[in-house]
């Protein structure tokens, strides 16, 4: 029992003592009358304290917190300690939701969180986007009468993992959203909304790969096959027909394997974790070597010159060679017979610039974007016909961009075109003046 | 707008109940409308009798709506903002079960045109771009009615006529091409109809913004550009 309790019985204590004594004294009238004033004295006091924590109650702030006597004191101390030790976990449990509510926000992901009925309660800002929601005004209202596709009411009411709902959002074509739904809580649902536009392009792009590389190797394999069939079916073949056809399969079969050399270079060339090989070379020198092997592909068709400048080069000389010589094989299948094709090495404000110029058919603006795609074909009857794989400007592409260099094509349609390779600054050493 | 506070529970979930089946249906006839877009230009087949069967889904749902609001009307007598809704949805049903009809009708026509030899006309471009306004349109209205915003319902009845000059150019087009071909003909008379039934799918559209209008405002807006136009006089309207 603390001091102050003692000092409140002390005083019942003096007030009785008072009374008997006046009791002892005036008679036993005087006494009771002396007690019932000093017990009412009190009483008013305590009436008062009474009041003015009641009116404190009212507005608690530390800075009027009434100064009373005695036990009083002790209990408008202990009411003050309570009521700061309540503000403290408050202001800790909000900024620990405001902590939540943050982290919620910065998701990559849409989050909405629905009641029992469905209503939305909150949701981040992504998923107002996401949704075409409308944040705040939107709060209350039931989601699946802003989003009507009939399967989102199902997959909400399974609400089980592993269960989601593709959403293509009406105003933005191609975007496409995946949406979840997860139950928490006591009957609260969390829905959420992955962007998941890229790995659907990925897989869009996979399976025409896969598709076209097995139809182009099934080209060639189904001539073989053939030939083959006739060759073994006919009974006294005769020798002259066979060694055409043991020739053109042998094409076919080249064919194919330029296509697997083809492949095999662009998956080394994609998932090479090796750094690049920093040879300092002199372009020329690759030049004339291409410009040599172009001549042989062209067999006289065409007149293939050089204009370089002995300006050196830092980077893979191979993958280079297989680069260049691509662009200029390239050259002279669409060249027609007795067109011009030249190659130029030249260094332009500090820049290496490797060009391949041709007189050829030329390319129409359309298809200028979609150039290095795999297998993009302008024309596909033709290019097949003049033996590409369909995979040379890819090859070129991802050894251009090994070597930080990017590629510029100029094209007019029965004009020719440009094919420029342009190399940063710092892989150049100029010609010394 | 919350769901209204009644005394009854349940009246408040038979309102609200209501409101997200129209809201429902309403999903329903936009992929209707939009199957039926697609059926047009690609022909194809399966697609065309998926949206016919379909159909019978959006009558279900007018007869099943219909059917709550006169239970509701009967059981609850609603009055002010309740009855307004009651009144403005089973009106909005109609509008949304004959656009059902109207994308029916554009796969019938455009079943026509495929099995004859296919499109000749290369008109389907700005059919398409007309029914994807329109089917826009459509998903504004309807978000509207979800939201209960008569601002938007506003914006939405101002926008109607661009659906129409959409409607008028392709029948231009349609025109020079009868002109000069009498062979496209009955090609270009059937693409009509299908222009026709989006021109329309954009009027009910419009119906069903002012029945937002009136379930918030309680003021009926419809026809009062005519008015305007005969008294020449602005109408004033309490809002």
């Amino acid at each position: 029992m603390g001091s102050a309790w003692s000092a409140l019985l002390l005083r019942l204590a003096v007030v009785g003592l008072l009374a008997a004594l006046t009791g002892a004294w005036f008679g036993a009238g005087a006494g009771w009358a002396t007690a019932s004033l000093a017990l009412l004295l009190l009483l008013a006091l305590h009436t008062h304290q009474l009041w003015r924590l009641q009116r404190w109650l009212k507005r608690p702030d530390s800075q009027s917190v009434p100064d009373a006597w005695g036990a009083w004191g002790d209990v408008f101390f202990e009411i003050y300690r309570l009521l700061r030790q309540e503000a403290k976990a408050r202001e800790r449990i909000l900024a620990d939701l405001e902590v939540f509510s943050q982290a919620a926000e910065a998701s990559p992901d849409g989050l909405v969180i629905l009641d029992a009925d469905d209503h939305i309660l909150w949701c981040n800002r992504v998923a107002e986007q996401q949704l075409g929601l409308r944040g705040e005004r939107d709060i209350g209202l039931l989601v699946t009468n802003l989003i009507r596709l009939p399967r989102l009411a199902e997959l909400i009411a399974r609400s089980s993992e592993g269960q989601s709902l593709q959403y293509r959002p009406p105003d933005r074509k191609g975007t496409v959203y995946s949406i979840e739904a997860i139950r928490f809580g006591k009957d609260r649902k969390l829905l959420i909304g992955f962007d998941v536009t890229q790995s659907e392009r990925v897989e869009t792009l996979r399976r025409d790969f896969v598709a076209n590389v097995s139809h182009e190797l099934r080209t060639p394999l189904t001539v073989i096959a053939g030939f083959i069939e006739h060759i073994v079916t006919e009974p006294e073949p005769d020798p002259e027909d066979t060694r055409d056809q043991l020739g053109i399969m042998s094409e076919q079969v080249s064919r194919m394997l330029r296509l697997v050399d083809d492949l095999l270079t662009l998956s080394r060339l994609e998932s090479e974790t090796q750094a690049l090989r920093e040879d300092e070379f002199d372009v020329r020198d690759l030049v004339y070597e291409i410009a040599a092997d172009g001549r042989s592909l062209s067999a006289g068709r065409h007149s293939i010159t050089c204009e370089v400048q002995p300006a050196l080069l830092k980077g893979s000389r191979d993958e280079l060679h297989s680069a260049f010589s691509n662009l200029l094989s390239n050259a002279v299948r669409y060249t027609p017979d007795g067109g011009r094709i030249v190659l130029y090495w030249e260094v332009k404000d500090g820049k290496g610039v490797f060009s391949v110029e041709d007189s050829g058919i030329g390319i129409a603006e359309e298809h200028l974007p979609r150039l290095t795609e795999r297998f993009y074909r302008v024309d596909r009857g033709r290019s097949r016909e003049s033996g590409g794989t369909g995979l040379g400007l890819s090859i070129v592409k991802h050894v251009l961009l090994r070597h930080q260099a990017g590629l510029e094509i100029d094209s007019v349609p029965g004009a020719g075109s440009t094919f420029r390779a342009i190399f940063p600054s710092w892989r150049v050493t100029p010609p010394q003046a | 707008m919350p769901p209204s506070e009644h005394l009854s529970k349940q009246y408040d979930s038979d309102l609200e109940d209501i409101r997200s089946r129209v809201l429902q249906m309403g999903g329903l006839v936009e992929a209707q409308i939009l199957a039926a877009i697609e059926c047009f230009t690609s022909g194809d087949h399966d697609r065309m009798a998926q949206v016919s069967e379909n159909e019978f889904r959006v009558n279900a749902y007018e007869v099943e709506i219909d059917d709550l609001c006169i239970h509701v009307v009967a059981k609850r007598q609603p009055t002010a903002g309740d009855l307004r809704l009651i009144m403005g949805i089973s009106k909005a049903v109609t509008d949304l079960e004959r656009m059902g009809d109207e994308a029916e009708k554009i796969v019938r026509m455009a079943g026509h045109i495929h099995e004859r030899r296919g499109l000749q006309i290369p008109r389907s471009a700005e059919v398409r771009r007309s029914g994807d306004m329109a089917v826009a349109q459509l998903r504004r209205a309807l978000d509207a009615m979800a939201r209960l915003d008569p601002d938007e319902a506003e914006q939405i009845i101002g926008e109607d006529v661009l659906i129409d000059g959409e409607f008028r150019n392709i029948l231009r087009q349609l025109i020079t091409f009868m002109m000069e071909d009498p062979r496209t003909i009955s090609t270009a008379l059937e693409i009509t109809w299908i222009a026709k039934a989006i021109e329309r799918i954009g009027d009910h559209v419009k119906n069903i913004a002012e029945q937002v209008i009136y379930i918030v405002r309680g003021t009926d807006v419809r026809h009062i550009s005519k008015e305007l136009k005969r008294f020449g006089g602005p109408a004033e309207q309490d809002s």
